[in-house]
Protein backbone atom coordinates (compact mmCIF):
# COMPACT_ATOMS: atom_id res chain seq x y z
CA UNK A 1 0.00 0.00 0.00
CA UNK A 2 1.76 3.64 -0.70
CA UNK A 3 1.79 6.36 1.54
CA UNK A 4 -1.69 8.35 -0.02
CA UNK A 5 -3.48 4.76 0.57
CA UNK A 6 -1.84 4.23 4.23
CA UNK A 7 -2.71 7.91 5.37
CA UNK A 8 -6.65 7.67 3.65
CA UNK A 9 -6.67 4.40 5.93
CA UNK A 10 -5.71 5.77 8.72
CA UNK A 11 -7.45 9.18 8.22
CA UNK A 12 -11.21 6.67 7.86
CA UNK A 13 -9.93 4.90 11.22
CA UNK A 14 -9.32 8.52 12.79
CA UNK A 15 -12.15 9.86 11.90
CA UNK A 16 -14.31 6.98 12.12
CA UNK A 17 -12.80 6.83 15.92
CA UNK A 18 -13.58 11.13 16.69
CA UNK A 19 -17.47 10.67 15.48
CA UNK A 20 -17.51 7.23 17.80
CA UNK A 21 -16.29 9.52 20.61
CA UNK A 22 -18.59 12.19 20.04
CA UNK A 23 -21.91 10.16 19.77
CA UNK A 24 -20.23 8.42 23.45
CA UNK A 25 -20.01 11.98 24.78
CA UNK A 26 -23.14 13.13 23.62
CA UNK A 27 -25.46 11.36 25.43
CA UNK A 28 -23.70 11.67 28.80
CA UNK A 29 -23.66 15.29 28.59
CA UNK A 30 -27.50 15.41 27.30
CA UNK A 31 -28.22 13.65 30.64
CA UNK A 32 -26.42 15.58 32.31
CA UNK A 33 -28.08 18.83 31.15
CA UNK A 34 -31.76 17.53 30.55
CA UNK A 35 -33.93 18.63 33.71
CA UNK A 36 -34.47 16.34 36.51
CA UNK A 37 -37.44 14.27 36.33
CA UNK A 38 -39.86 15.60 38.52
CA UNK A 39 -42.06 12.03 38.59
CA UNK A 40 -39.86 10.18 41.56
CA UNK A 41 -40.16 13.45 43.88
CA UNK A 42 -43.28 13.03 46.17
CA UNK A 43 -46.43 13.64 44.38
CA UNK A 44 -48.55 14.63 47.53
CA UNK A 45 -48.20 17.59 49.71
CA UNK A 46 -49.79 17.42 53.33
CA UNK A 47 -50.86 20.66 54.78
CA UNK A 48 -52.22 21.13 58.58
CA UNK A 49 -56.15 22.72 58.52
CA UNK A 50 -55.23 25.02 60.80
CA UNK A 51 -52.33 26.41 57.91
CA UNK A 52 -55.23 27.67 55.99
CA UNK A 53 -57.49 29.92 57.88
CA UNK A 54 -60.99 31.26 56.45
CA UNK A 55 -60.63 34.22 53.86
CA UNK A 56 -56.74 32.82 53.72
CA UNK A 57 -54.68 31.08 50.85
CA UNK A 58 -51.49 29.20 51.46
CA UNK A 59 -49.40 28.71 48.49
CA UNK A 60 -46.67 25.40 48.28
CA UNK A 61 -44.68 23.59 45.66
CA UNK A 62 -46.40 20.50 44.10
CA UNK A 63 -44.54 18.37 41.74
CA UNK A 64 -42.58 21.05 41.12
CA UNK A 65 -44.54 23.96 40.05
CA UNK A 66 -46.60 26.33 42.18
CA UNK A 67 -49.64 25.54 43.74
CA UNK A 68 -52.37 27.16 46.27
CA UNK A 69 -55.23 26.27 49.05
CA UNK A 70 -57.84 28.60 49.47
CA UNK A 71 -60.70 28.13 52.48
CA UNK A 72 -63.31 30.63 50.95
CA UNK A 73 -65.83 32.36 53.59
CA UNK A 74 -68.05 29.61 55.06
CA UNK A 75 -65.35 27.14 55.31
CA UNK A 76 -65.29 25.57 51.78
CA UNK A 77 -61.78 24.37 50.90
CA UNK A 78 -60.56 24.32 47.06
CA UNK A 79 -57.04 23.52 45.86
CA UNK A 80 -55.31 24.97 42.76
CA UNK A 81 -52.41 25.41 40.22
CA UNK A 82 -51.49 29.09 40.86
CA UNK A 83 -49.70 29.12 37.52
CA UNK A 84 -52.05 31.42 35.25
CA UNK A 85 -53.18 29.98 32.07
CA UNK A 86 -51.84 32.63 29.97
CA UNK A 87 -48.11 33.33 30.26
CA UNK A 88 -47.49 31.18 33.44
CA UNK A 89 -47.23 33.42 35.94
CA UNK A 90 -47.88 33.28 39.48
CA UNK A 91 -51.11 34.28 40.66
CA UNK A 92 -51.29 36.31 43.71
CA UNK A 93 -54.42 35.92 46.91
CA UNK A 94 -56.18 39.24 47.05
CA UNK A 95 -57.44 39.25 50.33
CA UNK A 96 -59.91 42.11 50.51
CA UNK A 97 -62.09 41.39 47.28
CA UNK A 98 -61.03 36.78 47.63
CA UNK A 99 -59.90 36.53 44.48
CA UNK A 100 -56.91 35.76 42.24
CA UNK A 101 -55.06 38.63 40.05
CA UNK A 102 -51.83 38.00 38.22
CA UNK A 103 -49.58 41.02 38.29
CA UNK A 104 -47.99 40.09 34.99
CA UNK A 105 -51.09 40.78 32.93
CA UNK A 106 -53.62 41.69 34.90
CA UNK A 107 -55.48 38.20 34.64
CA UNK A 108 -58.36 37.96 37.17
CA UNK A 109 -59.55 34.21 38.92
CA UNK A 110 -62.00 33.51 41.33
CA UNK A 111 -61.70 32.00 44.56
CA UNK A 112 -62.53 28.73 42.41
CA UNK A 113 -60.27 29.38 40.12
CA UNK A 114 -62.52 30.46 37.15
CA UNK A 115 -61.38 33.74 34.64
CA UNK A 116 -63.38 36.96 35.56
CA UNK A 117 -61.36 39.05 33.45
CA UNK A 118 -58.15 39.73 31.55
CA UNK A 119 -56.38 37.50 29.14
CA UNK A 120 -56.26 34.03 30.61
CA UNK A 121 -57.45 31.51 28.30
CA UNK A 122 -59.15 29.36 30.77
CA UNK A 123 -59.81 28.65 34.44
CA UNK A 124 -56.92 27.49 36.91
CA UNK A 125 -56.62 23.68 37.17
CA UNK A 126 -58.06 22.17 40.29
CA UNK A 127 -55.80 19.40 42.26
CA UNK A 128 -57.59 16.48 44.04
CA UNK A 129 -57.38 16.62 47.62
CA UNK A 130 -58.16 14.98 50.69
CA UNK A 131 -58.84 15.98 54.61
CA UNK A 132 -58.47 13.56 57.28
CA UNK A 133 -57.40 14.15 60.84
CA UNK A 134 -56.67 17.81 60.41
CA UNK A 135 -55.06 17.15 57.52
CA UNK A 136 -55.52 18.25 53.85
CA UNK A 137 -53.60 16.17 51.49
CA UNK A 138 -53.15 17.37 48.15
CA UNK A 139 -52.45 14.93 45.42
CA UNK B 1 -19.66 15.63 -3.66
CA UNK B 2 -21.04 17.83 -5.75
CA UNK B 3 -23.05 19.83 -3.33
CA UNK B 4 -20.27 19.86 -1.14
CA UNK B 5 -17.67 21.39 -4.11
CA UNK B 6 -20.74 23.64 -4.37
CA UNK B 7 -20.22 24.95 -0.73
CA UNK B 8 -16.61 25.31 -0.94
CA UNK B 9 -17.29 27.40 -4.13
CA UNK B 10 -19.97 29.40 -2.66
CA UNK B 11 -16.95 30.37 0.43
CA UNK B 12 -13.87 30.32 -1.91
CA UNK B 13 -15.51 33.25 -4.39
CA UNK B 14 -16.54 35.50 -0.68
CA UNK B 15 -13.35 34.22 1.37
CA UNK B 16 -10.48 32.98 -0.62
CA UNK B 17 -11.07 29.83 1.32
CA UNK B 18 -9.04 27.62 -0.93
CA UNK B 19 -6.36 29.66 -0.58
CA UNK B 20 -6.27 29.68 3.49
CA UNK B 21 -6.29 25.97 3.14
CA UNK B 22 -3.19 26.42 0.86
CA UNK B 23 -0.97 28.51 2.74
CA UNK B 24 -2.18 27.15 6.33
CA UNK B 25 -3.03 23.66 5.70
CA UNK B 26 -1.68 21.86 2.65
CA UNK B 27 0.96 24.31 1.88
CA UNK B 28 1.97 25.01 5.27
CA UNK B 29 5.06 22.68 5.43
CA UNK B 30 6.84 21.18 8.25
CA UNK B 31 10.20 19.60 8.62
CA UNK B 32 11.10 16.13 7.34
CA UNK B 33 12.43 14.68 10.73
CA UNK B 34 9.58 16.16 12.99
CA UNK B 35 8.87 13.83 15.86
CA UNK B 36 5.88 13.04 17.87
CA UNK B 37 6.80 15.51 20.53
CA UNK B 38 5.70 18.44 18.28
CA UNK B 39 1.96 17.12 19.19
CA UNK B 40 1.87 18.06 22.58
CA UNK B 41 1.19 21.55 21.42
CA UNK B 42 -1.85 20.16 19.66
CA UNK B 43 -2.74 17.59 22.92
CA UNK B 44 -2.56 20.78 25.16
CA UNK B 45 -5.08 22.64 23.06
CA UNK B 46 -7.54 19.83 22.96
CA UNK B 47 -6.78 19.66 26.63
CA UNK B 48 -7.25 23.67 27.23
CA UNK B 49 -11.22 22.88 25.11
CA UNK B 50 -12.39 20.02 27.04
CA UNK B 51 -11.55 21.75 30.56
CA UNK B 52 -13.33 24.91 28.81
CA UNK B 53 -16.07 22.47 28.15
CA UNK B 54 -16.42 20.29 31.64
CA UNK B 55 -16.19 23.40 33.29
CA UNK B 56 -18.93 25.25 31.67
CA UNK B 57 -21.01 22.27 32.50
CA UNK B 58 -19.68 22.25 36.13
CA UNK B 59 -20.97 25.98 36.57
CA UNK B 60 -24.67 24.53 35.91
CA UNK B 61 -24.76 23.48 39.46
CA UNK B 62 -22.10 24.18 41.22
CA UNK B 63 -22.93 27.14 43.76
CA UNK B 64 -20.22 29.37 44.54
CA UNK B 65 -21.08 29.91 48.43
CA UNK B 66 -19.12 28.06 51.38
CA UNK B 67 -22.07 26.94 52.70
CA UNK B 68 -23.37 25.56 49.64
CA UNK B 69 -20.19 24.42 47.68
CA UNK B 70 -19.46 21.35 49.24
CA UNK B 71 -23.07 20.01 48.89
CA UNK B 72 -22.88 21.47 45.39
CA UNK B 73 -19.97 19.08 44.46
CA UNK B 74 -21.70 16.23 46.26
CA UNK B 75 -24.94 16.56 44.51
CA UNK B 76 -22.83 16.85 41.36
CA UNK B 77 -21.06 13.95 42.07
CA UNK B 78 -24.08 11.56 43.45
CA UNK B 79 -27.18 12.87 41.48
CA UNK B 80 -26.79 14.29 38.35
CA UNK B 81 -26.82 11.95 35.46
CA UNK B 82 -23.10 11.72 34.70
CA UNK B 83 -21.96 14.42 36.94
CA UNK B 84 -19.70 12.47 38.37
CA UNK B 85 -18.11 11.62 34.68
CA UNK B 86 -18.10 15.47 34.15
CA UNK B 87 -16.22 16.46 37.34
CA UNK B 88 -13.58 13.51 37.10
CA UNK B 89 -13.21 14.66 33.19
CA UNK B 90 -12.22 18.23 34.92
CA UNK B 91 -10.48 17.30 37.92
CA UNK B 92 -8.30 14.40 35.78
CA UNK B 93 -7.92 16.79 32.98
CA UNK B 94 -6.36 19.67 34.74
CA UNK B 95 -3.69 17.17 36.36
CA UNK B 96 -3.00 16.29 32.69
CA UNK B 97 -2.73 19.21 31.43
CA UNK B 98 0.24 20.05 33.90
CA UNK B 99 2.11 17.26 32.79
CA UNK B 100 1.73 17.40 29.55
CA UNK B 101 2.09 21.11 29.51
CA UNK B 102 5.79 19.70 31.14
CA UNK B 103 6.33 17.03 28.54
CA UNK B 104 6.10 20.24 25.71
CA UNK B 105 8.61 22.59 27.85
CA UNK B 106 10.70 19.58 28.74
CA UNK B 107 10.77 18.52 24.51
CA UNK B 108 11.15 22.50 23.81
CA UNK B 109 14.36 22.28 26.57
CA UNK B 110 15.83 18.91 25.34
CA UNK B 111 15.70 20.28 21.82
CA UNK B 112 16.71 23.61 22.18
CA UNK B 113 14.20 25.14 20.51
CA UNK B 114 13.85 27.96 22.59
CA UNK B 115 16.97 29.69 21.51
CA UNK B 116 16.92 32.90 19.38
CA UNK B 117 14.71 33.41 17.52
CA UNK B 118 11.79 32.38 19.81
CA UNK B 119 12.92 33.78 23.07
CA UNK B 120 8.91 35.19 23.04
CA UNK B 121 7.17 31.52 22.21
CA UNK B 122 9.46 30.41 25.48
CA UNK B 123 8.57 33.30 27.59
CA UNK B 124 4.88 32.67 26.64
CA UNK B 125 4.90 29.50 27.51
CA UNK B 126 6.50 29.60 30.20
CA UNK B 127 4.26 32.47 31.74
CA UNK B 128 1.18 29.89 30.59
CA UNK B 129 2.66 27.60 33.03
CA UNK B 130 2.54 29.75 35.91
CA UNK B 131 -1.10 30.64 34.99
CA UNK B 132 -2.16 26.64 34.65
CA UNK B 133 -0.66 26.38 38.25
CA UNK B 134 -2.72 29.10 39.16
CA UNK B 135 -5.38 27.94 37.82
CA UNK B 136 -5.38 24.24 39.13
CA UNK B 137 -4.70 26.25 42.66
CA UNK B 138 -7.23 28.47 42.47
CA UNK B 139 -9.90 25.29 41.25
CA UNK B 140 -8.58 23.29 44.21
CA UNK B 141 -10.54 25.37 46.33
CA UNK B 142 -13.85 25.20 44.89
CA UNK B 143 -14.98 21.50 45.65
CA UNK B 144 -15.07 23.24 49.94
CA UNK B 145 -13.32 19.79 51.13
CA UNK B 146 -11.17 19.35 53.84
CA UNK B 147 -8.35 18.71 51.66
CA UNK B 148 -9.28 22.10 49.53
CA UNK B 149 -9.54 24.06 52.54
CA UNK B 150 -6.00 23.15 54.41
CA UNK B 151 -4.69 22.37 50.69
CA UNK B 152 -5.33 26.31 50.17
CA UNK B 153 -4.43 27.93 53.86
CA UNK B 154 -1.06 25.94 53.42
CA UNK B 155 -0.54 27.41 49.89
CA UNK B 156 -1.75 31.04 50.37
CA UNK B 157 0.41 30.99 53.84
CA UNK B 158 3.65 30.39 52.13
CA UNK B 159 3.39 34.06 50.25
CA UNK B 160 3.28 35.78 54.20
CA UNK B 161 7.16 35.02 54.15
CA UNK B 162 8.20 38.09 51.22
CA UNK B 163 9.52 40.61 53.57
CA UNK B 164 7.06 44.18 54.78
CA UNK B 165 4.36 43.07 52.51
CA UNK B 166 3.99 39.04 52.65
CA UNK B 167 1.34 39.11 55.83
CA UNK B 168 -0.74 41.88 53.57
CA UNK B 169 -0.90 39.81 50.76
CA UNK B 170 -2.08 36.80 52.20
CA UNK B 171 -4.67 38.79 53.38
CA UNK B 172 -5.64 40.00 50.39
CA UNK B 173 -4.93 36.89 48.54
CA UNK B 174 -7.43 35.38 50.89
CA UNK B 175 -10.09 38.44 51.76
CA UNK B 176 -9.73 37.92 55.22
CA UNK B 177 -6.98 36.76 57.75
CA UNK B 178 -8.15 32.96 57.03
CA UNK B 179 -8.98 31.00 54.36
CA UNK B 180 -13.02 31.87 54.35
CA UNK B 181 -16.17 32.42 52.44
CA UNK B 182 -14.38 35.37 50.84
CA UNK B 183 -11.39 33.21 49.66
CA UNK B 184 -13.84 31.06 47.98
CA UNK B 185 -15.80 34.39 45.52
CA UNK B 186 -12.02 35.69 45.37
CA UNK B 187 -10.59 32.14 44.08
CA UNK B 188 -14.26 31.38 41.55
CA UNK B 189 -13.39 34.61 40.49
CA UNK B 190 -10.03 34.05 39.41
CA UNK B 191 -10.74 30.61 38.39
CA UNK B 192 -13.77 30.86 35.88
CA UNK B 193 -13.31 34.60 34.28
CA UNK B 194 -9.59 35.73 35.02
CA UNK B 195 -7.02 33.15 34.64
CA UNK B 196 -8.57 31.61 31.50
CA UNK B 197 -9.13 34.60 29.60
CA UNK B 198 -5.88 35.28 30.54
CA UNK B 199 -4.90 31.68 29.50
CA UNK B 200 -6.74 32.13 25.89
CA UNK B 201 -5.05 35.65 25.18
CA UNK B 202 -1.36 34.35 25.71
CA UNK B 203 -2.36 30.81 23.50
CA UNK B 204 -3.53 33.44 20.94
CA UNK B 205 -0.10 35.15 21.69
CA UNK B 206 1.90 32.00 21.66
CA UNK B 207 0.19 30.72 18.66
CA UNK B 208 0.78 33.96 16.89
CA UNK B 209 4.85 34.03 17.63
CA UNK B 210 5.00 29.93 15.87
CA UNK B 211 3.25 31.41 12.82
CA UNK B 212 5.66 34.34 13.07
CA UNK B 213 8.71 32.31 13.12
CA UNK B 214 7.29 28.79 11.71
CA UNK B 215 8.39 25.75 13.12
CA UNK B 216 11.66 25.02 14.57
CA UNK B 217 13.56 22.06 12.91
CA UNK B 218 14.75 19.20 15.52
CA UNK B 219 18.24 19.32 15.88
CA UNK B 220 18.14 14.87 15.33
CA UNK B 221 19.22 13.47 12.20
CA UNK B 222 20.98 17.00 10.79
CA UNK B 223 24.23 17.11 9.31
CA UNK B 224 24.62 21.26 10.82
CA UNK B 225 22.65 21.40 14.42
CA UNK B 226 23.96 25.09 15.07
CA UNK B 227 21.36 27.51 15.35
CA UNK B 228 21.38 29.49 11.64
CA UNK B 229 20.04 32.68 13.17
CA UNK B 230 22.13 35.72 13.29
CA UNK B 231 20.40 38.20 14.77
CA UNK B 232 20.46 40.27 11.51
CA UNK B 233 16.52 40.27 10.36
CA UNK B 234 13.61 39.00 10.56
CA UNK B 235 13.36 35.34 9.05
CA UNK B 236 10.60 32.84 8.65
CA UNK B 237 12.06 29.32 8.86
CA UNK B 238 10.38 27.64 5.95
CA UNK B 239 10.76 23.94 5.28
CA UNK B 240 10.61 23.85 1.13
CA UNK B 241 11.19 20.40 1.31
CA UNK B 242 8.94 19.51 3.81
CA UNK B 243 5.90 17.72 4.78
CA UNK B 244 2.43 19.47 4.77
CA UNK B 245 0.95 19.75 7.99
CA UNK B 246 -2.58 18.51 6.31
CA UNK B 247 -3.49 15.78 6.09
CA UNK B 248 0.37 14.31 6.90
CA UNK B 249 0.81 15.61 10.66
CA UNK B 250 -2.62 16.77 11.34
CA UNK B 251 -3.26 12.95 11.36
CA UNK B 252 -0.69 12.71 13.25
CA UNK B 253 -1.72 15.27 15.50
CA UNK B 254 -5.35 13.36 16.01
CA UNK B 255 -3.57 9.69 16.75
CA UNK B 256 -1.46 11.39 19.44
CA UNK B 257 -4.95 13.25 21.11
CA UNK B 258 -6.60 9.57 20.84
CA UNK B 259 -3.69 8.53 22.74
CA UNK B 260 -3.90 11.13 25.29
CA UNK B 261 -7.47 10.14 25.91
CA UNK B 262 -6.90 6.75 26.02
CA UNK B 263 -4.74 7.59 29.04
CA UNK B 264 -6.96 9.82 30.60
CA UNK B 265 -10.57 7.91 30.06
CA UNK B 266 -8.01 4.95 31.66
CA UNK B 267 -7.34 7.49 34.87
CA UNK B 268 -11.30 8.91 34.67
CA UNK B 269 -12.67 4.88 34.63
CA UNK B 270 -10.13 2.62 36.40
CA UNK B 271 -8.11 4.85 39.01
CA UNK B 272 -11.09 7.83 39.42
CA UNK B 273 -9.66 7.95 43.38
CA UNK B 274 -5.82 8.38 42.09
CA UNK B 275 -6.33 12.25 42.84
CA UNK B 276 -8.52 12.20 46.01
CA UNK B 277 -7.45 11.53 49.55
CA UNK B 278 -10.12 10.62 51.95
CA UNK B 279 -10.63 14.31 53.23
CA UNK B 280 -11.31 15.36 50.00
CA UNK B 281 -14.76 13.91 50.38
CA UNK B 282 -15.07 15.62 53.81
CA UNK B 283 -16.67 19.07 54.16
CA UNK B 284 -14.28 22.49 54.97
CA UNK B 285 -13.93 22.85 58.54
CA UNK B 286 -11.78 25.65 59.72
CA UNK B 287 -11.87 24.40 63.30
CA UNK B 288 -10.49 20.97 62.35
CA UNK B 289 -6.80 20.44 61.03
CA UNK B 290 -6.31 17.07 59.28
CA UNK B 291 -3.31 15.00 59.51
CA UNK B 292 -0.56 15.24 56.45
CA UNK B 293 -2.05 17.95 54.14
CA UNK B 294 -0.30 18.01 50.61
CA UNK B 295 -0.26 19.90 47.76
CA UNK B 296 -1.49 18.86 44.48
CA UNK B 297 1.65 16.78 42.91
CA UNK B 298 3.12 19.25 40.78
CA UNK B 299 3.25 21.57 43.99
CA UNK B 300 5.53 18.74 46.04
CA UNK B 301 8.61 20.04 44.78
CA UNK B 302 8.00 23.48 46.44
CA UNK B 303 6.33 22.10 49.36
CA UNK B 304 9.54 20.43 50.09
CA UNK B 305 11.78 23.23 49.31
CA UNK B 306 10.07 25.71 51.47
CA UNK B 307 10.30 22.81 54.20
CA UNK B 308 14.06 21.83 53.83
CA UNK B 309 15.49 25.77 54.22
CA UNK B 310 15.49 26.52 57.68
CA UNK B 311 13.89 30.25 56.85
CA UNK B 312 10.71 30.05 54.57
CA UNK B 313 11.82 33.35 53.27
CA UNK B 314 14.83 31.63 51.71
CA UNK B 315 13.15 28.67 49.96
CA UNK B 316 10.56 30.77 48.86
CA UNK B 317 13.14 33.47 47.60
CA UNK B 318 15.39 30.13 45.92
CA UNK B 319 12.20 28.66 43.90
CA UNK B 320 11.64 32.86 42.38
CA UNK B 321 15.65 32.57 41.36
CA UNK B 322 15.11 29.21 39.91
CA UNK B 323 11.78 29.83 37.97
CA UNK B 324 13.35 33.59 36.83
CA UNK B 325 16.21 32.08 35.65
CA UNK B 326 13.77 29.58 33.79
CA UNK B 327 11.95 32.01 32.18
CA UNK B 328 15.09 34.21 31.07
CA UNK B 329 16.80 30.91 29.83
CA UNK B 330 17.16 31.61 25.96
CA UNK B 331 18.40 34.96 26.77
CA UNK B 332 21.07 34.07 29.37
CA UNK B 333 21.90 30.52 27.06
CA UNK B 334 23.47 31.57 23.73
CA UNK B 335 25.19 29.24 22.83
CA UNK B 336 23.72 28.42 18.90
CA UNK B 337 24.73 24.43 19.50
CA UNK B 338 20.87 22.65 19.06
CA UNK B 339 21.77 19.14 19.60
CA UNK B 340 21.20 17.98 22.86
CA UNK B 341 24.18 15.43 22.79
CA UNK B 342 26.86 17.81 21.82
CA UNK B 343 25.96 19.66 24.75
CA UNK B 344 27.23 17.58 27.81
CA UNK B 345 27.21 20.23 30.74
CA UNK B 346 23.72 21.86 29.35
CA UNK B 347 22.43 18.03 29.66
CA UNK B 348 24.10 17.35 32.77
CA UNK B 349 22.34 20.95 34.11
CA UNK B 350 19.01 19.87 32.70
CA UNK B 351 18.80 16.21 33.75
CA UNK B 352 20.27 17.19 37.20
CA UNK B 353 17.49 19.78 37.41
CA UNK B 354 14.98 17.12 36.64
CA UNK B 355 15.77 14.49 38.33
CA UNK B 356 15.96 16.97 41.50
CA UNK B 357 12.92 18.28 41.20
CA UNK B 358 10.99 14.75 40.63
CA UNK B 359 13.30 14.21 43.98
CA UNK B 360 12.22 16.58 45.61
CA UNK B 361 8.48 16.28 44.54
CA UNK B 362 9.08 12.13 46.52
CA UNK B 363 10.09 13.16 49.00
CA UNK B 364 7.38 15.90 49.78
CA UNK B 365 5.35 13.17 49.13
CA UNK B 366 6.65 10.65 51.65
CA UNK B 367 7.75 13.25 54.14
Amino acid sequence: MDNSGRRTFLGVCLGGLAAAVTAAATWPVYRYLAPRSTATTAARVEIPEKDVPEGEAKFFDFGGASAVLVRKPGGGLIALSAVCTHMGCIVQWEKDTQDFLCPCHGGHYTADGGVISGPPPKSLAKLPFIVANGIITIG
Amino acid sequence: MTLLKRLIDWFDVRIGAREVVARELTGYLLPRNINTWYSMGSILLFIFAMQMVTGILLLIYYVPDADKAFKSVTFIMNEVPFGWLIRLCHAVGSNLMVLVLLFHMLSVLFMNSYKSPRELNWLTGFILFTMIQGISLTGYLLPWSQLSFWATTVATNSVGAIPAIGPYLVEFLRGGKLVGPPTLGRFFALHVVLIPTGIGALIGAHLFFLQRTGVSTPPFGQKETANQWKGDGYRYESHPEGIPFFPVYALEDIRSIFIYLACFLGVVFFFPNLLFTKEAFLPANPLQTPLHIKPEWYFLANYQTLKIFPSEFLGLAVQGIAMTFLALLPFIDRDPERHPLKRPLFMVCALGGLLLWIGLGVWGHYS
